[in-house]
């Protein structure tokens, strides 16, 4: 059973192939975003330009042909309206032409599935954490198995938050990692940290941080805005593991690519005795293989849906999809 | 002796002077650089005991502060049951909403105001736990101190705890209102507070 999945949410038009939890192949293209950053109709474009040959790509990497495609999956939401269209009719039409079922995919769980899974974790506490998206998840089976939120932020994502920031003090573009690189080398500010319970909040210290720009080094203000936010998300966790008593911990979601703040979480998690992990880092960024995962589990749990029912989801909560395990 | 353990305290008792006193201690985190880890210790202990004493001047049931360390601070032990350990009575919630009145009309939230961190002693309801309190106004964390109770609370219980608050609240239109925008939130429809 070989499932392709398609991911075009935001920038990435992503198509994998996996068979039984195996990754065949992961394939993207990504649009490069100039200094005025997204829009989506230009994405859009992008993506249904691209779409096929990365489909073709992603086919023949995987070292099998279309006929042995059992089943398609396509990011449901959210995401941009116009981007994710395009991964719904490329993925309708695939289906369409095989003769295969198709299951809408949230792309929240696709991060957390895919972290949980190649981490070897049952039921973790799970930092989910990228542009758009900053949560705490647990699974929950009442009424139906999905993710509980445990904790999320009041405004932006962390990942929208350093990008607001970089671009605020001038930084290049792929903000986030550029804040990263710069951090390396900074001394510690004192800027303002929001948590409540196990909610957090990151508009105050982007608005804070990026006033600083002319009184103090970009070295120094890198550093103290990433020590400061992923601090928020370490005590938010860590609170949520206390509660839970859960005794496993995983991080996913770009920000997830950061290697600071998966020390931060291993020191944390050490403390506890909580076992951590996460995923290799091209799962962390959008792709294809972690659509198609979730795919080929909803599938095999018979939750495909009719093609005329196959529709998107700009605001689709990561807590209203549900789970198959 | 430890009595209890937090996601960034410690509480333990402890003898001083022949009296059994509680000690709450917020102890250092590895995961975060040392000079933020000292000043959010700093600040929120300071922070607590402020709220702690502001409302035990204003003649509201806390524990005392009997003194105060730089991370930790010595108050004197309450003995009673937690709320959320036994079947309390209407009385107890008319009691929690007074109280919460009260706090909320001196300028105060609590901001985890939960069965468990209500003490009753001596069929008199304490509050507890002071960590995530503040100085506000604001409606909205108001109307988050009652979110919490009408998760935690059975309907007959929550019905007498928000008709003792109105009673004694100054502000208790603004709340009620706020609370029930909360609660239409997508954020809160399929959340559920623990």
């Amino acid at each position: 059973m070989a499932v392709l999945g398609i991911e075009s949410s935001a920038h990435t038009f992503g198509v994998g192939i996996v068979e039984n939890g195996r990754v065949l192949s992961n394939e993207k293209e990504m649009y490069r975003i100039g200094r005025s950053g997204m829009i989506p109709n230009e994405v859009a474009e992008f993506h249904a330009e691209n779409a096929g040959s990365v489909i073709s790509r992603a086919v023949s990497k995987a070292g099998i042909s279309r006929k042995d495609i059992t089943g398609i999956g396509y990011t449901r939401g959210p995401g941009l309206g116009p981007c994710l269209q395009v991964g719904q009719l490329s993925a309708k039409i695939l289906a369409k032409k095989l003769g295969v079922p198709i299951a809408p995919v949230n792309h929240g769980i696709g991060h957390v599935e895919a972290a949980r899974i190649f981490s070897g974790l049952k039921r973790p506490v799970v930092l989910y954490v990228s542009g758009g998206n900053s949560q705490i998840l647990k699974l929950s089976e009442e009424p139906f198995r999905h993710y509980k939120v445990l904790g999320e932020t009041f405004d932006i994502g962390v990942g929208n938050m350093l990008d607001t920031f970089a671009r605020a003090i001038g930084l290049d573009p792929a903000w986030g990692s550029t804040v990263d690189k710069y951090a390396k080398k900074g001394k510690y500010i004192e800027l303002p940290y929001n948590v409540k319970g196990m909610d957090f909040s990151f508009t105050g210290l982007v608005t804070k941080a990026s006033g600083l720009a002319s009184r103090h080094s970009k070295e120094d203000l890198c550093f103290s805005i990433e020590e400061t936010a992923f601090a928020m998300l370490c005590e938010t966790t860590e609170r949520a593991l206390l509660l839970t008593e859960a005794k496993e911990l995983c991080v996913c979601g770009g920000v997830a690519q950061s290697a600071r703040l998966k020390e931060m979480l291993g020191i944390m998690a050490d403390e506890h005795g909580v076992r951590f992990g996460f995923c290799d880092n091209q799962f962390n960024a959008d792709n294809g293989a972690m659509i198609a995962l979730v795919a080929e589990r909803m599938l095999k749990g018979n939750c495909s849906a009719r093609i005329g029912e196959c529709d998107i989801e700009q605001r689709y909560r990561v807590d209203s999809a549900e789970v198959f395990l | 002796m430890i009595v209890g353990e937090g996601a960034e305290a410690q509480i333990y008792s402890e003898l001083v002077f022949g009296k059994e006193l509680l000690v709450k201690e917020r102890h250092a985190k590895k995961y975060r650089i040392p000079q933020l880890d000292l000043s959010i210790r700093r600040w929120r202990t300071r922070n607590e005991a402020r709220i702690m004493s502001a409302l035990y001047e204003a003649g509201i049931r806390v524990p005392r502060i009997v003194a105060l360390g730089e991370f930790t601070i010595y108050m004197e032990k309450l003995e009673g049951r937690l709320m959320k350990d036994f079947k309390s009575g209407r009385r107890t919630a008319l009691q929690c909403g007074k109280t919460l009145a009260k706090m909320h009309n001196i300028g105060i939230v609590h901001g985890d105001f939960t069965p468990a961190n209500i003490i009753v002693c001596n069929g008199n309801v304490h509050v507890i736990d002071f960590g995530l309190s503040g100085f506000s106004r604001d409606s909205e964390e108001r109307a988050l101190d009652m979110l919490l109770m009408k998760r935690a609370l059975t309907r007959d219980m929550y019905v007498a705890f928000e008709r003792a608050y109105s009673r004694s609240s100054k502000d208790q239109k603004a709340v009620l209102k706020r609370l029930a925008e909360m609660e239409l939130r997508g954020r809160y429809q399929s959340r559920t507070i623990a």
